[in-house]
């Protein structure tokens, strides 16, 4: 088994993290929290340079510092390696400043609301752009599926090598696939058989 | 008449966490920048938590950052079980590294070298996630 860097802190057991993401109320804590196997943590950012840079804050001018919450679970894989989930900021337009969301993730789950597709659209773009392997989750909130697959994709734009998969964030079974579904999908990127994700 | 340093002794970790750049020593920015939300910290058993160069700086929240360690924790779990912002938690954690308290382990960047993740850990992931 080749974990890279096993031999220093050898005791120490290795972090991993796959990013729950989408637009504000498409059920990310939710699903976090489905298959955590400690109850959602929550830690926030003080982002003290809001406005350095950025045109678009009048709402918040004035305001030295702008909180951002992250929601987060755990799921201890073996004794080697745990994996982090971490539910995105909503506000993506935070995200540059917090470049330590994408270290050490292994890709991301972006979940969508079939009646609000338009709220995870920017989730979308930031892992498009930054060449971040991602599948797409479509959150059925309570058992609603009242668009084909098909027509998500195309109303999303996606990428057909992206997968796209139908779930209800509450359901650890469901959740749990969501996750296996990145997995393969990173696994498949890996060994070949799918083109790479366009960077 | 209390007198403004009242309570500035105070033990009581959720009293003293009100002031979070206070417990930093006015700090803002750690010295380390390699400390990540999911970089693992883990106690170093035997290590100079009660005697010794690291006792000065031993605040109660250095050694409720010691004791919480003693299961590796990721920066993220600290400072949400501190309620410190990530940044400050960041901080305490590098002093800890700095006096040797703890060893901090680093994820692997992937997602920033814009390389894929190694398949013995994704088959790891895999299999762990068929197990829940």
């Amino acid at each position: 088994m080749g974990y890279a860097n096993s031999d220093r802190g050898a005791a120490a057991p290795m972090a991993v993290k796959i990013l729950i993401a989408g637009g504000f109320g498409v059920g990310k804590t939710t699903l976090v929290g489905a298959v955590s196997e400690v109850p959602p943590l929550r830690t926030e950012e003080y982002l003290t340079h809001a406005s350095v840079g950025v045109d678009d804050l009048e709402g918040v001018s004035g305001k030295a510092t702008t909180t951002v919450a992250l929601d987060f679970g755990r799921i201890t894989i073996n004794k080697r390696l745990v994996l982090y989930l971490f539910g995105t900021p909503g506000q993506e337009r935070f995200w540059f400043m917090w470049n330590d969301l994408v270290n050490g993730a292994l890709g991301a789950v972006v979940l969508v609301d079939t009646r609000r597709l338009e709220v995870s659209f920017a989730s979308i773009d930031f892992f498009e752009s930054r060449g971040i392997p991602f599948v797409v989750g479509v959150n059925c909130f309570h058992g609603v599926r009242d668009r084909t697959q098909e027509e998500v994709r195309k109303a999303l734009d996606l990428d057909p090598q992206v997968p796209l998969v139908l779930c209800d964030a509450r359901d650890r079974a469901a959740g749990r696939d969501v996750l296996l579904a990145l997995v393969d999908h990173l696994m498949a990127a890996r060994s070949g058989t799918t083109p790479r994700p366009a960077v | 008449m209390r007198h403004w340093t009242e309570g500035f002794e105070d033990d009581d970790a959720e009293e003293s966490l009100v002031r979070p750049y206070t417990i930093t020593g006015g700090r803002t920015a750690p010295e380390r920048d390699d400390l990540a939300l999911i970089t693992l910290v883990t106690t170093v058993s035997g290590s100079l938590a009660e005697t010794g160069r690291g006792r000065l700086r031993m605040q109660p929240e250095h050694r409720a950052v010691f004791d919480l360690c003693k299961r590796p924790q990721a920066v993220a779990e600290i400072a949400a079980a501190l309620n410190l912002p990530v940044s400050v938690t960041k901080i305490l954690v590098g002093d800890l590294v700095e006096s040797g308290h703890v060893r901090a382990r680093p994820p692997l960047a992937f997602a920033r070298a814009g390389g894929l993740p190694d398949m013995a850990i994704l088959e790891a992931v895999r299999d762990g996630l068929r197990e829940l």
